[in-house]
């Protein structure tokens, strides 16, 4: 088993967090547009992973961003 | 110990095909809360932002990185277990639930903190769905520390009877809590 690439996409996952925390308490225009892009960016990593969602039926995959999108978009919209 | 097959994973997500099922209802059930809590925001934005300001969002950033973390150590275990490897597989099981303690430990602070300071579920609006989201969440980690140890049990005493797909499906369902922890850490912690 390779390591590496769980290892890369988890140090890509904190950088994430940690850049989301910074746009949140930096106060910039459309920050929330930015904290959600990079929160579906995270979900989208441990999916495809973590959970190996990767090797999955594309059905599976289209159906997961799908929902991702509905959701990320409805927050933004309202 | 039996191995996926290939026909398998070309037709069915790891973890299986009812496992995923369930994550699509938990993250619909989770996401339609969170557009709910968005959509009241709107109502009262000044109640919501100043009520963000009283949440510690340290406590939630280092939350967020124990479940990544966790979730790491989760995909290790089963990659271990895939290639035989049992002990690396429990070193890396017991690691996962040390991440998911340790989230359930500064979840149990911060909910001490929001206690002690009077921020109760009928406090707003926005302790409401607070407290309603983290707690249903926290209940879905405890459901899954439960399970992992019961796959660390068989690990350990018995690992000639360990089946790799249950093994996918826990760790799915762990993983699951990271995924909804995701959605919760930026809509209640930050976008407000």
């Amino acid at each position: 088993m390779k390591k590496l690439p769980f290892l890369i996409v988890l140090i890509i996952l904190v950088i994430l967090t940690v850049l989301s925390a910074l746009v949140s308490n930096s106060g910039i225009g459309n920050g929330p547009q930015y904290i959600m892009l990079l929160s579906a960016l995270k979900f989208l990593a441990v999916a495809f992973y973590f959970m190996e969602l990767r090797h999955a039926n594309t059905f599976w995959k289209v159906l997961l961003i799908g929902c991702l999108t509905i959701f990320i978009g409805l927050v933004l919209i309202i | 110990m039996n191995q996926a097959t290939t026909k398998s994973s070309l037709y069915y997500p790891p973890g299986g095909i009812l496992m995923w099922i369930i994550i699509y209802l938990e993250l619909i059930t989770f996401g339609a809360v969170l557009v709910a809590m968005v959509w009241y925001s709107k109502d009262e934005p000044q109640l919501f932002h100043e009520s963000r300001l009283l949440l510690n969002t340290s406590f939630g950033a280092i939350n967020t990185l124990f479940l990544l973390v966790s979730g790491f150590f989760m995909a290790l275990t089963v990659g271990s277990l895939k290639t035989q490897n049992i002990s690396k597989s429990k070193l890396y099981l017991k690691l996962t639930m040390l991440g998911g303690l340790l989230f359930l430990g500064l979840k149990t602070l911060e909910y001490s903190d929001k206690i002690d300071a009077g921020l109760t579920m009928g406090y707003n609006t926005f302790f409401s769905f607070y407290w309603m989201l983290t707690l249903f969440h926290v209940i879905h980690v405890i459901v899954g520390l439960v399970i992992l140890a019961s796959v660390l049990r068989t690990m350990v005493k018995k690992p000639e009877n360990l089946i790799i797909e249950d093994v996918e499906a826990s760790a799915t369902f762990w993983h699951m809590c990271d995924l909804v922890w995701l959605l919760l850490f930026p809509v209640i912690y930050l976008i407000f």
